[in-house]
C-alpha cells in the first residue's frame, strides 16, 4: 500500500516548496508529478521574484499596495499582506538554499524594475529566475530523499466521507494504475495555459489539478481572470520576459512611436500587464501594428547589458523569431500567459474540501485578483507552497488514514481506461483540443463581450460531446501519451467551461477581464469574487466578498 | 515544405526490435524538428512517444538525436537539418536505455547527479540576511545554472559510451556549480571525491559535450576548471594531475614535448608495474622504428621559453 | 604558396613517419614551408598544459602566432590537436582585447606582440580551401581506386565547431571525404568518424582508452573499410599503437591499418610507401597497399 501523511501533486516551485516544508515538520511526504520535477513549467518564469527588503529602505506595505492596485482591487488584502510581509524572509531562505541571485556592487542581492511597481524590488537570476529557483529546490528535494512518483499521471482525487484521502494515478511508463493513500493532498498542478491556443505556457499546462479538484467539489474562484502577457512571439507564443522592459526596452508601433505615452504616461512600458496588453491590442486593432504585432526595442540597452541580464531571450529571439535583439526590434504581441483564478483557498492553502490543499497557479488565495504583477507569481508559489505544506502536515498529524476500497478504485479506472481504448470510431483528442484553444483565443482574448462568450460556451459544450467519443491510436500500455493527452483534454474542457461561465457572469471590466460591452469597472455591483462549483445540475455560480484591510478602491492610473 | 522525418522506433511490448519509420509531411518553412514530431503525433500517428513541454529550450524534455547528434528538438530548425532528399533522422539519445521510441530512461542520469551531493553545503551559522558574494562569482555560476539537465551531453559523451561508471559531463558540471560557489564550504571534500576513479580525470577532452550542449554550459570546460582547482588545492597525486604537471615541465624544459619521458614521469620512475605496462607498446614501436627520438633537442633560444614560464607563474602568484 | 609551418611535437616524436611524409607532399604541391619550431615556437600545450594553467597556454600560442606574424606568413599545421588548441586560444585572444593585452604584456619582454591576425590551418583545409579539390586531382599519379577508407578526423579539428569557424568555412565538415574522393578512393561513413580516439586518457584510464580504439577500428572494419585515414598523429598513436591491446582487451581480430593523411596523399602522388614511412606502422599496411598494387 502506497501511503503518505502528505501527498503533493505537481513538482514545480509550489509543489517542491510545499513538500520540503511539510517534511521539515516530520511528516512522511511524497510528490506525484506527470513530469520529472525540473521539467515543470515554473522554469518559464524569466524575470524574477518580488520582495520588499526593509534593510534596503523598502516597505512591504508599498509592495502590498502595488499588488492591490495591480489586482484592480479584486485581490484579498489579508492574503496580499501575508504574501508581501513574508516575502523578504522567503527570499533570504531561497538564497540560503543556493539560488544564485544577481548581486549589486556591495555583493548584496540586486534588483531590477518590474511592471506596476513604484520601486525596483524584483530579485533575479539573469533572465531564468524560475529555472534557477526550480533547480535549487530540486537540489533540496534530492537532499531530502522525499519520494517522487515521477511521470505518474493523477486520474482523480479520492473523496471518502467528504474528505480527500488520496489519489488514483497511473504510471505512464508502464500503464499500471495505483492508489496512493494520503491524509492530506496538496494540489500544486499549475495553470490552464494550453486551454488557449496559442499560449506562452508549456504543453503540459492543461489544468488537470483544477479540473480534478472541481470534479471533486472544490470551489473555483476568479476563473475569468486570464492574463495576457504583453510580450510574446507571434506564432509560437513564446515568452519574452518583462525584465526586458524592466531593463528599459521600448514598445514601438508601426510609426516608430512609444505608444505607451498615450495609455500610461507615468509608468510607460512598465504599467501593469493588463494595461500594456490592452494598449498593444488597441494599437494593433487601430491599424498601427505590423502583421498583428508591435515592436519591442532593446537596441539602446547595449550588447553588454543584454548579454549579461537577458541572455536567454537573445537565444529565443534568434531561435524562434530569427531576430538578433541586439541589433533589431522584435515583433511581439499580447499572448495568453497566466490564470489569476483557480481553486479557492484560504491563506493556509485550505480548500473547501477537508484534507485538500492547493498552492501556486492552480490555487486562488486570491493575491492576484484581476491582474497579477510580474514577478509576483514566483513569490506566490513559494509563500503559499510553504504555508500549505506546514498546515497540511499539521492537519495530517491529527488524522488517521481513512479506510476505503482501494481495489475498487483501481478496478474502476482500469474499466474506464479500457472502455476508452475499446472505442473504434471517432475523433482524436488533437482536433478537439485545437478547436477549443482557437475558440478561447478568438472569443476570450484581451477584449471580450457577451455574444462572443456565448458562442464560445456553446462551442465548448459541443467539444464536450465530441470528447465522449474520442478514440485512441495507441492502445498499448508503455508510455502511452495518446492516452495522457486524451485524459488531459477532459480536464481542459471543464476548466474552459468554468472560465467562460465566470466571464459571462462578471458584467464589468476589471483587471484582465475587459468587456467591450461593459467597458468600465463597477465597484458598486462587482467588487466581489465570482465562484464556480460543480453540482449535479452543472456549474453553479456564486459570489464572495473581497477582503479589504487598508486600501480602499480608487481609480487606477499608471 | 515537404519533409521526410525518419524516426527510430521501439516498443518493448512488440517484437520488432528497433526499426526506422518514415513520415512524409508538409510543414511551414520555419518549423522546428519538434513542430514536425508534434504534427506527426497529432495528425498521423498517436502512438509515437516522445517527451516535450516548453517548446523554448528551458525544460530539457525533448533532447534526442537528430542526424546523429544530440539536440533539443524544440530549438532545432527542420530546414537546417534536412538532406537533399528533404529527410532527417531522429533517434532517442544514446547512453540511455530506451523506454519507447524517443523516450529514454533517465534514472541512471539522475543517480549520477545525486552522486555529487548536489546541494549547497555552507558552514557555520547562517547569516541573518543573504550571503555576501560578488556579482562576478554569481554570474560565473549562472553559466552552469543555465543547465537544463536535458542529457544531451551524456548522450554523446565518448567516455560514457565505453564506461558506464564515469560520472559524466552533466553531473560534473553540476559539481562545478558548488565547487565554484563562494557560499559552499565543502569544495575541498567535493574535489577529493571528484578526483577519484570515474571522476574528473576520466574525461577524454573530446568536446562532444561542449558541441551538443544547447545552453552553452560547456561541461568539459567546467571539468577542466575542476581539474585546475583540484591541482591547486593539493590533489596532485593522480595520474591525470601528474600527466598535466609533467607535460608542463617538459615543455618548459625544452620548448616541446618529450614523449619518451612523459609516460615514464607521469606514472613515476619507481612505479614498476605501470612502467612495465608501457613496455610492450614501447617494444613494438621500437621494432617498427616508431620510437620517439632518444636524444630530445631543445627549441632554439629555449632560455626565452623558460623565462616566459617563470614570468607568467610569478605574475599569477602575485595576483593570487 | 608559403606557410609558417608548425609540425607539432608528435610528427617528429611518437609518429616520426609523419613529418617527412608531410614535407614531401607539401613540396610536391608547391607549398613552401618556413619551420616555426626552428624559430623557437613551442608546443601548443595540447590541452594538457591548459588543464593546469590555461593562461600560460594562451601565452605560448600567442607567442607562436606573433612569430608567424613577424614572418608575414599564415600558419599551417599537420595535427588536429594543434589545430584545435591553437584555434581555441586564438578565439579567446581575438574576442577579448583586454585579455590579448594581458597576454602581450608577457610577450613584450621578448620583443614580441600578437596583433590578432593569425588563422592557423591544417594541411587538410589548405588542400580543400587554398589548393582546391580540382587542382588536387591533377597531382594524382596513382589513383587509389578500389580503396575503401574510413575517415577519422580527431576531435580537435571538428569541435568546438564555432572555434574552428565551421559556419564560415562550410567545406571543413567533410573535407577529409572530399580529399579521399579526389584521390580516387571511396569514403566509408562510420559512427566513429568524428569521435574520440581515447588518446588523452591513455595514461589515466587505459582500459577506457583502448576500448575506444577497439570500437572505432572494429566498426570501420565491419563496414568494409580497408584502412582508417586521420589528419591527427595523436589519434594515429592510439588507433595504431594500441590496436594490439584493443584486440587483446576485446578478444577479436581487427588489424586495420591507420594511415596519416599526408601518407595517403603521397601514395596517390606516386611516392614510394617506404619514403612515406608506411612500413613503420604497428599495424601492417601491406594488405591495403597490395590492393592498389603497391608493394612495401
Amino acid at each position: 500500500m502506497l501511503e503518505h501523511d502528505v501527498l503533493v501533486i505537481g513538482a514545480g516551485l509550489a509543489g517542491m516548496r510545499a513538500a520540503l516544508s511539510a517534511q521539515e515538520t516530520g511528516a512522511n511526504v511524497a510528490v506525484v508529478s506527470k513530469v520529472h520535477p525540473v521539467r515543470s513549467h515554473s522554469n518559464a518564469a524569466q524575470g524574477g521574484i518580488n520582495a520588499a527588503l526593509t534593510d534596503r529602505g523598502d516597505d512591504w506595505n508599498d509592495h502590498a499596495y502595488d499588488t492591490v492596485k495591480g489586482s484592480d482591487y479584486l485581490g484579498d488584502q489579508d492574503a496580499i499582506e501575508i504574501m508581501c510581509s513574508e516575502a523578504g524572509q522567503e527570499l533570504i531562505d531561497l538564497e540560503h538554499m543556493g539560488v544564485i541571485f544577481n548581486r549589486d556592487d556591495r555583493g548584496l542581492l540586486g534588483t531590477r524594475a518590474f511592471g506596476g511597481q513604484q520601486k525596483a524590488r524584483t530579485f533575479f537570476v539573469a533572465d531564468f529566475t524560475g529555472q534557477a529557483m526550480l533547480h535549487v529546490l530540486y537540489e533540496q528535494l534530492m537532499k531530502s530523499s522525499i519520494r517522487v512518483y515521477e511521470e505518474w499521471f493523477v486520474l482523480s482525487l479520492i473523496i471518502e466521507e467528504g474528505m480527500c484521502c488520496g489519489v488514483t494515478a497511473f504510471e505512464i511508463a508502464t500503464g499500471r494504475i495505483y492508489v496512493i493513500r494520503a491524509k492530506t493532498v496538496i494540489m500544486c498542478s499549475g495553470g490552464v495555459g494550453r486551454v488557449f491556443e496559442p499560449s506562452t505556457n508549456a504543453l503540459i499546462v492543461t489544468g488537470d489539478g483544477i479540473g480534478q479538484a472541481y470534479a471533486s467539489g472544490a470551489s473555483l474562484m476568479d476563473m475569468e481572470m486570464i492574463q495576457y502577457h504583453p510580450t510574446t512571439l507571434k506564432g509560437s507564443g513564446v515568452l519574452i520576459t518583462e525584465g526586458a522592459r524592466g531593463e528599459g526596452a521600448y514598445l514601438l508601433n508601426s510609426e516608430g512611436k512609444r505608444f505607451m505615452e498615450t495609455y500610461a504616461p507615468n509608468m510607460m512600458e512598465l504599467a501593469s500587464r493588463d494595461v500594456v496588453s490592452r494598449a498593444e491590442q488597441t494599437e494593433i486593432d487601430q491599424g498601427r501594428g505590423v502583421d498583428g504585432c508591435v515592436y519591442l526595442d532593446l537596441r539602446h540597452l547595449g550588447e553588454d547589458l543584454i548579454r549579461e541580464r537577458l541572455t536567454q531571450i537573445v537565444d529565443i529571439g534568434q531561435d524562434f523569431a530569427g531576430v538578433n535583439i541586439i541589433n533589431e526590434p522584435i515583433p511581439i504581441r499580447p499572448g495568453m500567459h497566466y490564470i489569476m483564478g483557480g481553486i479557492k483557498t484560504d491563506v493556509n492553502g485550505r480548500t473547501n474540501i477537508p484534507g485538500l490543499y492547493a498552492a501556486g497557479e492552480c490555487a486562488c488565495v486570491s493575491v492576484h485578483g484581476g491582474n497579477r504583477l510580474g514577478a509576483n507569481s514566483l513569490l506566490d508559489t513559494v509563500i503559499f507552497g510553504r504555508r500549505s505544506g506546514v498546515h497540511a502536515a499539521g492537519y495530517a498529524s491529527e488524522q488517521e488514514f481513512t479506510e476505503f476500497d482501494v481495489q475498487g478504485y483501481i478496478k474502476g479506472y482500469e474499466r474506464k481506461l479500457q472502455s476508452i481504448a475499446d472505442r473504434q470510431e471517432g475523433e482524436r483528442w488533437a482536433q478537439i483540443r485545437n478547436d477549443l484553444g482557437k475558440g478561447m483565443d478568438q472569443y476570450f482574448g484581451v477584449y471580450r463581450e457577451e455574444n462572443g462568450m456565448q458562442i464560445l460556451l456553446s462551442r465548448i459544450e459541443d467539444c464536450k460531446k465530441r470528447y465522449e467519443k474520442v478514440v485512441l491510436q495507441d492502445r498499448g500500455t508503455i508510455f502511452n501519451t495518446d492516452l495522457v493527452f486524451t485524459l488531459e483534454l477532459g480536464f481542459m474542457l471543464d476548466c474552459a467551461e468554468t472560465i467562460v461561465r465566470s466571464g459571462i457572469e462578471r458584467k464589468e471590466s476589471r483587471g484582465a477581464h475587459s468587456r467591450t460591452d461593459y467597458p468600465l469597472r463597477n465597484d458598486k455591483d462587482w467588487l466581489k469574487h465570482v465562484v464556480v462549483s460543480k453540482t449535479d445540475n452543472g456549474p453553479q455560480i456564486s459570489h464572495l466578498p473581497v477582503k479589504i484591510t487598508k486600501w480602499t478602491p480608487e481609480e487606477r492610473k499608471y | 515544405m515537404q519533409v521526410i522525418v525518419s524516426v527510430n522506433r521501439f516498443n518493448p511490448k512488440d517484437n520488432n526490435g528497433k526499426y526506422w519509420e518514415d513520415y512524409n509531411l508538409e510543414i511551414e518553412e520555419n518549423a522546428t524538428v519538434l513542430d514536425a514530431l508534434i504534427k506527426i503525433r497529432e495528425e498521423t500517428d498517436g502512438s509515437l512517444a516522445m517527451r516535450c513541454s516548453c517548446r523554448s529550450a528551458i525544460c530539457g524534455s525533448c533532447a534526442m538525436r537528430v542526424n546523429g547528434h544530440a539536440r533539443l528538438a524544440c530549438n532545432t530548425k527542420l530546414a537546417d537539418m534536412t538532406d537533399e532528399a528533404g529527410m532527417i533522422k531522429v533517434e532517442p539519445m544514446t547512453n540511455f536505455p530506451v523506454i519507447k521510441d524517443l523516450v529514454v530512461d533517465q534514472q541512471m542520469f539522475w543517480d549520477k547527479v545525486k552522486q555529487v551531493s548536489p546541494w549547497l553545503q555552507s558552514e557555520g551559522p547562517e547569516p541573518k540576511g543573504e550571503y555576501v558574494a560578488s556579482n562576478e562569482s554569481m554570474n560565473q555560476l549562472a553559466g552552469v545554472m543555465a543547465c537544463i539537465m536535458c542529457g544531451a551531453c551524456v548522450s554523446d559523451c565518448s567516455v560514457m559510451e565505453v564506461d558506464k561508471n564515469f560520472i559524466g559531463p552533466a553531473a560534473l558540471a553540476k559539481a562545478y556549480r558548488f565547487v565554484g560557489d563562494p557560499r559552499d564550504s565543502k569544495s575541498v571534500e567535493r574535489l577529493g571525491v571528484l578526483n577519484e576513479y570515474s571522476g574528473i580525470w576520466d574525461c577524454t577532452r573530446c568536446y562532444e559535450c561542449v558541441e551538443v550542449c544547447p545552453k552553452g554550459v560547456a561541461p568539459m570546460d567546467r571539468i577542466m576548471a575542476l581539474r585546475e582547482e583540484a591541482i591547486s588545492v593539493g590533489y596532485g597525486d593522480t595520474m591525470g594531475a601528474r600527466h598535466a604537471d609533467v607535460f608542463s615541465d617538459l615543455v618548459e624544459d625544452s620548448g616541446w614535448l618529450d614523449e619518451l619521458r612523459l609516460p615514464i614521469k607521469t606514472v613515476g620512475i619507481f612505479n614498476l608495474p605501470a612502467l612495465l605496462n608501457f613496455a610492450p607498446v614501447g617494444l613494438r614501436a621500437l621494432v617498427k622504428g616508431k620510437m620517439p627520438a632518444i636524444f630530445h633537442h631543445n627549441v632554439p633560444n629555449v632560455q626565452n621559453v623558460r623565462n616566459l614560464f617563470k614570468r607568467v607563474r610569478n605574475d599569477q602568484n602575485k595576483d593570487g | 604558396m608559403k606557410f609558417a609551418f608548425f609540425p607539432g611535437c608528435v610528427s617528429r616524436g611518437g609518429c616520426p613517419e609523419l613529418y617527412p611524409a608531410a614535407k614531401k607532399v607539401c613540396a610536391q604541391l608547391g607549398i613552401e614551408l618556413d619551420e616555426l619550431q626552428d624559430r623557437g615556437a613551442t608546443c601548443t600545450g595540447a590541452g594538457v598544459l591548459q588543464e593546469k594553467n590555461q593562461f600560460l597556454g594562451d601565452v605560448l600560442n600567442a607567442r607562436t602566432f606573433a612569430i608567424a606574424e613577424g614572418l608575414g606568413l599564415p600558419i599551417m599545421v599537420i595535427c588536429s590537436t594543434c589545430q584545435g588548441v591553437m584555434s581555441q586560444a586564438n578565439r579567446r585572444l581575438k574576442t577579448n582585447p583586454d585579455y590579448l593585452a594581458k597576454v602581450n604584456e608577457q610577450l613584450s619582454e621578448e620583443g614580441l606582440e600578437y596583433k590578432g591576425t593569425a588563422s592557423p590551418r591544417h594541411l587538410l583545409w589548405v588542400m580543400v580551401e587554398d589548393i582546391g579539390i580540382d587542382v588536387l586531382k591533377t597531382y594524382v599519379r596513382r589513383p587509389l581506386s578500389g580503396l575503401r577508407l574510413a575517415p577519422f578526423y580527431g576531435c580537435y579539428i571538428v569541435r568546438p565547431s564555432d572555434d574552428l569557424e565551421f559556419k564560415l568555412y562550410r567545406d571543413r565538415e567533410d573535407s577529409l571525404e572530399r580529399v579521399m574522393e579526389a584521390l580516387g578512393a571511396e569514403p566509408v561513413d562510420f559512427p566513429g568518424k568524428t569521435r574520440c580516439c581515447g588518446f588523452p586518457i591513455l595514461t589515466i584510464n587505459e582500459k577506457n582508452s583502448v576500448q575506444m580504439v577497439a570500437n572505432h577500428t572494429a566498426s570501420a572494419k565491419q563496414l568494409g573499410a580497408d584502412a582508417l585515414v586521420t589528419p591527427c598523429p595523436l589519434c594515429h598513436l592510439n588507433l595504431d599503437g594500441y590496436q594490439p591491446s584493443a584486440m587483446r582487451q576485446t578478444q577479436q581480430d581487427i588489424n586495420i591499418p591507420i594511415i596519416h593523411l599526408p601518407q595517403l596523399v603521397g601514395l596517390a602522388m606516386g611516392f614510394d610507401p617506404k619514403e612515406l614511412g608506411l612500413s613503420r606502422h604497428i599495424i601492417s599496411t601491406k594488405k591495403v597497399l597490395s590492393k592498389i598494387q603497391v608493394a612495401v
